[in-house]
């Protein structure tokens, strides 16, 4: 008992086949969990810088006709366009066709830019909250899933300590130590995803509200147009 | 475009994430791992018999018994020699006078030795008896010495010394059991000077409750030796 080797590699090959599955399992959800942790990172920061470069060059006064068609261009090179853009582009196709019939009313060319604006926005929205309900699934559930895995190797080594006839601490310490692994994992796991889905949540919350003022910003720029002429 | 790049490199930082923790735990844990385990420390309870042993006193007449007669008869018959001697002195000087008496006193000389084989016979068959009886004697000491561990291997596991306990106390306390095996009574006969210690004992003593084991002996046994158990409890592995 004395010489076992104590090492984490051996404490995990010695465990039990669920404690090893519960493992499994963490691990495999810890290294998901960090591909949407870094993949979000790339997409938002990316989202957010996008939308700054946009927004200045919406305001630097450029034609948006010219702009339109600019990013048009660009969307057709890249396959979709990302974020705002998208926004724009939509509200924007949506107002020159209806603006372009000649008994359009007002009010309804305003009412069906609105909406394919709405559209767009909400798609955007989803784009950037994709992969947030996992990490924070993983947050959620994987200490449970570990102390699942450290209940059932504790379980097991009380039973084993229950044949032994003068109990040490020595029979019972390895078996403890490997379940309390499973712990360890899922807690590794959890803290991660727990902290970045706080933050990309927040995030994903700040964005939105950028679309938002923007789309607002952007609709009255194309009320003031259809009414002034 | 951008998504799938955007992908890949995640699940290539993630995974360099996960190799690095857990190298760095292989590796750190490896050294740690290598610390020498230490024994837990085992309370040992000693049991001493307050009854002085008779039984060796008893063996060595025992054994010195069967060398005795050999003497005696050494001696006798010497002595027959001597006797036998004399005889034919006699016989020679009064040969044909003395045919009958010769023949009267070989007769009784006969009759002597018989006596003296029979003496030497009852004196064997009671020394093989006692030489039985002690085997009888041993056997019952290996059985109770047996119990006797495993009463004091109970006691000790269910013993918890207070912190005040020292190495050089020693308390004896004297159990009594019934054939059952249950304790149902303790009394301190020694104290060590130390209460707590003098009720750990005792508290040991009940806690061990009942020997189920003793049901299993003969009870003529257990009158003579367990009905009243005298244990010494002495911590010998604290270093104050």
């Amino acid at each position: 008992m004395n010489e076992e080797n104590l090492s984490i590699l051996a404490l995990i090959t010695n465990a039990s086949v669920l404690v090893q599955l519960v493992m499994a399992t963490l691990f495999i959800m810890s290294v998901l969990s960090w591909i949407m942790i870094v993949q979000r990172a790339l997409f938002l920061n990316g989202a957010q810088r996008s939308f700054r470069d946009f927004e200045d060059t919406f305001w630097s006064g450029v034609d948006l006709n010219i702009l339109y068609h600019d990013l048009t261009d660009r969307a057709k090179e890249e396959g979709a366009g990302d974020g705002i853009e998208n926004v724009f582009r939509a509200g924007f196709r949506e107002f020159n066709r209806l603006a372009q019939t000649d008994k359009a009313d007002p009010e309804a060319v305003m009412e069906g830019t609105d909406r394919a604006m709405r559209v767009a926005l909400s798609r955007e929205e989803e784009k950037l909250s994709t992969n947030l309900p996992f990490l924070a699934s993983v947050a959620s559930v994987s200490p449970y899933i570990g102390l699942f895995g450290t209940v059932w190797g504790i379980m097991n080594s009380f039973r084993g300590l229950a044949m032994v006839q003068q109990a040490t601490l020595a029979t019972v310490a390895p078996g403890i130590s490997e379940a309390l692994i499973a712990t360890a994992m899922g807690l590794f796991a959890a803290i991660p995803a727990v902290i970045a889905y706080n933050r990309y949540a927040a995030q994903v919350e700040v964005i939105n509200g950028n679309y938002d003022t923007f789309s607002d910003e952007f609709s009255s720029i194309l009320h003031r147009q259809v009414h002034s002429r | 475009m951008s998504n799938f790049l955007s992908y890949a490199s995640a699940i290539l930082v993630s995974i360099a994430v996960h190799v690095l923790v857990v190298g760095a735990l292989l590796v750190n844990w490896q050294p740690e791992s290598k610390r020498v385990m230490i024994q837990p420390q085992f309370i040992e309870a000693k049991l001493v018999e307050l009854a002085p042993k008779k039984k060796p006193v008893v063996k060595k007449p025992a054994a010195k018994k069967p060398a005795k007669p050999k003497v005696d008869q050494a001696k006798k018959k010497r002595e027959a020699d001597r006797r036998r001697a004399a005889e034919k002195k006699k016989a020679a000087a009064l040969k044909a006078k003395k045919d009958k008496e010769l023949k009267a006193k070989e007769l009784e000389e006969k009759r002597l030795a018989e006596l003296e084989r029979q003496r030497v016979a009852t004196e064997f068959a009671e020394t093989l008896e006692q030489e039985q009886a002690q085997l009888n004697a041993q056997e019952e000491d290996r059985i109770a010495n047996s119990f006797r561990q495993l009463i004091q291997q109970r006691l000790s596991e269910n013993w918890s010394r207070p912190p005040s306990a020292r190495r050089d106390m020693e308390a004896v306390i004297r159990i009594r059991l019934v054939p059952t095996g249950r304790v149902v009574g303790v009394t301190i006969l020694q104290s060590s000077g130390d209460i707590a210690f003098d009720r750990s004992v005792e508290q040991a003593a009940f806690k061990a409750e009942q020997f189920v084991e003793l049901q299993k002996m003969d009870a003529g046994l257990f009158e003579r030796r367990f009905r009243q158990v005298d244990v010494a409890f002495s911590p010998q592995d604290l270093r104050l």
